[in-house]
């Protein structure tokens, strides 16, 4: 193959070592110097028998989207693998255990189901996994190994690599899987005559065995601790659970506070009240958490304390489906709660950029003392990615709390109106520092009042502040055909990346198409789009929600007929899908 | 009223094909299955010297595509393997440990290439040649390689011979007439044949044995009975085809050396029949069985047998004869289809 990409999918029930296998091998052709990039799908039950993907896209030369379509399944488990043959793509590849402890039924083996075109490699996963280790629960291992054979990988490479990642567990564990993987190696370069075209030309010659492989979730963490967060409220939700729990190992260890809240409600309040007090604070939750919290999104915005609500967005409405993939969240992270309520919402596009955007996002909840609201979704949350270590942030994002100075403090008002809204703000016990600070509308001091210029003022304050972040949001990102466009896509969040791929398909192509997609939502690099906008002949926004909640915000800055993809499929957008989309338009 | 039935082919060659074909046709709703232990779809065995060369690609090798099943709702299932037999339960085993079952089962598994005794002592240094996996195995060694030996015995070796030659490769040639598959050659043809190929530069070892084989890194020196010594990057051998029925040993389906079906292609179980290269069937008119060989055959016998399974009843005849001129002799042939 001139360029390598290659998109492995492993399929198995939940505690045949299914994700592992994938976190191994992703890992793996990351130290070899590939890009990759995994997206796993698992039952929603905790710990069940229902059926595990592990999705990894390897690739020389970048990675955007994890891929729809797989060009290797290995099968760990037969009636879940018939379901994931669908995306197999024609000419693709089946790993499977053609000895079995027992016979299937008719129809209840994968290979039974394969498509004319494509490749099996039946490998006696089973039995050599029980020769190996003394039992079947390395099979996924022996898969490995066998991929490894057929695909020309280094075996000596693959194995140091194994007993790095198993380096402090028992030497048992550790030969058992190391076994199991040289066994299935050897088998398959003994037995299997190689009938498909894939293969590893040579491992890279840069070895990177200091690179990051790490989620969307993982990345927004260690953002956030990098930018020194110090109290982190939540309560568990799929997909933003694992946030927490990194939060529950790491903020002790650096004095600071974890808490388990009763609920939603008890997080948002906590990390107000952290704000209150001076202290980043942080909480995550989805959408059905974020609905509960939304009551207290007014009171950040009130009162001007700076809060972070981490939202990784589900299908909904209500709980929805805990493990799919959504971006229906836009409508209540930009305009939900009541009042005239300016907020701010970053949204990464990818797992580099949810390290950077929660820096950010602390940093401008501290600066601007409002609320910010940083939405992941499913995939981002969960998808893999490796990356070189995120540098340390820059100190001016360390400390952004612009304190009054003495002049202030001698007659001290919390809520001062100033030209670009942020009023110098003390925390309490500060001498000569006090204020009221409540959710109704106040005058300069805190004190509430209702009356008509009180109210007028106040609010353009707050919406004043927007102004100021407006010039501190990082450049849209631009991609594509450079000139006068036939069809400009103007993506968001995790879309993006797909909608940036299908650009370039459509490229090499020949269609004239470029893409814009902006971190922040809101403040929203309005003129810039503009410009984009008027050099495209077509618009088109894809999103995954049904209302297009993304585009009917872009309306209104834009003011012309746009193409949409409305998708609600549970999955990550897919390139295949923006491209398609992009050749009906161009075509029609 | 629907049918029932699950009809299930072992083999995805002419025969095969035929009868799901033929069973489709006058059983629009029955469930049609068509097995195959190679994941190549039904392709022309006799272009395979020319997909080795390179003249032609998988596209121009195969009978027909994927979507034609997918129309006819017939199921492919390729690079499955049927291990065993089971007649009184009219169950499958197939190698990747999954049971199938029919309610009517035609075996139509072709043959492979022989071992015969005379050259058995050298079978780890022979290679044989006879399907598309085959082809994928070897035309590395075959492109890169320089001198052969053909041991010829059969129909198929002199389109391998002229292969090679045509490739620029040194091929020496040693003729088995006794041994010729599927008939004798006689001292005429031995010699029209040997006439033909030396003609072309093809070195032709009549009346000659193999007497020692040996494995070096230089290749495989071989010294004939006669004294001939050479060195050969390979040693093929088409000595003729055997029927591929060892998943039905033992099963209580008779078989000989194919499996053995009467005049109307049933074995002797009622639902099973046996089409092509891996059946022998009984002849009326001499008492006795014949092997069936070459794509003709096969094609018509499929055809048949399917009809039969359909409750037809029909006999089996010889195809029409015609001449067939190989290297210099001519035949009458009813089975062997000149595709040249
Ligand atoms: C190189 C070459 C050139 C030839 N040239 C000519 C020619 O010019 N003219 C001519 O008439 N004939 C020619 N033949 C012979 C002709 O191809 C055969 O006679 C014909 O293909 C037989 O058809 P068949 O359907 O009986 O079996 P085959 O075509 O052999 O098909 C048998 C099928 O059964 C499958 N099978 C076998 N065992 C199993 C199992 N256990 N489980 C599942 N599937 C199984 C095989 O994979 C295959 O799909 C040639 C043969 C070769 C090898």
């Amino acid at each position: 193959m001139s360029r390598l990409d290659l998109v492995v999918e492993i399929c198995g029930s939940a505690g045949e070592g299914t994700i592992s296998a994938g976190e191994i091998l992703s890992r793996f052709m990351s130290e070899e110097g590939y890009d990759i990039m995994s997206f796993d799908s698992y039952p929603a039950e905790i710990r069940g028998f229902g059926k595990c993907v592990a999705h990894t896209r390897i690739s020389r030369g970048g990675v955007l989207t994890p891929g729809k379509f797989a060009d290797v399944l290995i099968a760990l488990n037969d009636i879940h693998s018939i379901g994931q043959l669908s995306v197999l793509k024609e000419k693709g590849v089946l790993i499977y255990d053609n000895k079995p402890a027992r016979y299937h039924l008719e129809d209840q083996s994968v290979v039974g189901w394969l498509e004319p075109g494509m490749t099996p490699y039946g490998i006696p996963l089973t039995e050599l996994s029980i020769k190996a280790s003394g039992n079947a629960r390395a099979r996924n291992m022996v898969a490995l190994g066998a991929f490894s054979a057929l695909f020309g990988i280094d075996r000596d490479a693959f194995t140091e690599s194994i007993r790095r990642r198993y380096g402090k567990k028992q030497q048992a564990v550790i030969d058992s899987n190391v076994n199991s993987f040289l066994e299935g190696y050897a088998w398959t370069l003994e037995n299997v005559r190689k009938m498909d075209s894939f293969r590893f030309d040579g491992m890279s010659a840069e070895v990177k065995r200091d690179q990051l492989i790490i989620n969307g979730n993982e990345a927004t963490a260690m953002g956030a601790l990098a930018a020194g967060l110090h109290l982190y409220a939540g309560y568990p939700i799929t997909p933003a659970t694992k946030i927490m729990e990194i939060m529950s190992k790491e903020l002790p260890k650096r004095g600071g506070i974890f808490l388990q809240t009763e609920d939603e409600i008890s997080s948002i309040a906590h990390v107000i009240g952290a704000g209150f007090a001076g202290e980043r604070a942080m909480t995550g939750t989805s959408g059905p958490g974020f609905c509960l919290m939304s009551e207290f999104t007014g009171l950040a915005v009130m009162a001007e304390v700076p809060a972070v609500i981490v939202d990784s967005q589900r299908g909904g409405p209500s709980t929805g489906m805990p493990t799919k993939h959504e971006q229906s969240d836009l409508n209540i992270a930009l305009y939900g709660g009541s009042g005239d309520s300016p907020r701010v919402v970053i949204a990464p596009t990818c797992v580099e950029e949810c390290y950077q955007a929660a820096v950010l996002a602390l940093y401008i909840a501290e600066k601007y003392q409002t609320l910010v609201i940083l939405l992941l979704d499913f995939f981002l949350s969960n998808s893999i990615k490796n990356m070189d270590p995120p540098t340390a942030p820059e100190t001016k994002y360390l400390n952004a709390h612009i304190v009054p100075d003495a002049e202030a403090l001698s007659d001290y008002k919390r809520f001062r109106i100033t030209e670009n809204g942020i009023s110098p703000r003390t925390i309490p016990g500060t001498e000569g520092g006090m204020f009221f600070a409540t959710g109704l509308e106040h005058d300069e001091r805190g004190k509430p009042v209702y009356d008509t210029v009180s109210h007028t003022r106040m609010t353009e304050k707050r919406f004043r502040k927007h102004k100021g972040i407006a010039t501190e949001i990082p450049a849209p990102e631009v991609s594509g055909y450079e000139g006068d466009a036939d069809i400009g896509v103007v993506a968001w969040g995790s879309s993006a990346g797909a909608a940036r791929e299908a650009v370039e398909y459509a490229n090499e192509k020949g269609i004239k198409a470029a893409c814009f997609s902006s971190l922040f939502i809101s403040p929203f690099p309005e003129s810039e789009l503009k410009l984009f906008s008027k050099r495209c002949r077509k618009i088109l926004v894809p999103e995954m929600n049904y209302s297009g909640q993304f585009a009917n915000m872009i309306a209104r800055y834009l003011e012309r007929p746009m193409e949409r993809l409305n998708l609600v499929t549970g999955l990550p957008m897919a390139s295949e899908d923006i491209l398609k989309k992009i050749e009906e338009i161009e075509y029609l | 009223m629907p049918s029932n039935d699950h009809y299930v082919i072992i083999g995805n060659g002419p025969a095969g094909n035929h009868a799901a074909d033929v069973l489709r046709k006058n059983d629009p709703d029955a469930r049609i299955t068509l097995l195959s232990n190679e994941s190549m779809l039904f392709y022309y065995k006799h272009k395979l010297p020319a997909l080795i060369k390179g003249t032609i690609g998988d596209t121009e090798l195969s009978v027909k595509g994927a979507r034609d099943y997918k129309e006819k709702n017939i199921r492919l299932r390729l690079g499955q393997e049927v291990e065993r037999i089971d007649p009184r339960e009219n169950r499958i085993y197939l190698k990747h440990m999954e049971i199938m079952s029919y309610t009517k089962l035609l075996i139509a598994s072709g043959a492979s290439p022989r071992v015969l005794p005379l050259v058995s002592n050298f079978a780890k240094h022979l290679k044989l040649f006879s399907s598309f996996t085959d082809a994928l195995n070897q035309i590395g060694d075959i492109r890169n390689g320089r001198r052969y030996l053909v041991l010829g015995g059969d129909l198929v070796s002199f389109k391998f011979v002229r292969m090679l030659k045509s490739m620029g490769k040194e091929v020496d040639c040693l003729l088995y007439p006794d041994a010729f598959w599927p008939f004798t050659l006689t001292k005429d043809m031995a010699e029209a044949v040997n006439k033909s190929l030396t003609k072309d530069g093809i070195r032709v070892l009549s009346n000659d044995g193999l007497k020692s084989m040996n494995q070096t890194c230089e290749g495989i020196d071989v010294v004939t009975d006669n004294g001939y010594t050479a060195t050969f990057d390979s040693v093929y051998a088409f000595l003729g085809m055997v029927p591929n029925i060892s998943f039905a040993l033992g099963s209580g389906i008779d078989t000989d050396r194919g499996i053995l079906v009467n005049d109307h292609l049933k074995t002797n179980f009622n639902n099973v029949y046996a089409a092509g290269d891996c059946a022998q069937i009984y002849n009326p008119d001499i008492k006795s069985y014949w092997l069936s060989v070459g794509w003709k055959n096969a094609a018509v016998q499929g055809a048949v047998a399917a009809e039969n399974l359909l409750g037809a009843g029909y006999v089996i005849t010889p195809s029409p004869k015609s001449i067939l001129s190989v290297e210099g002799f001519t035949v009458d042939t009813s089975w062997w289809e000149n595709f040249d």
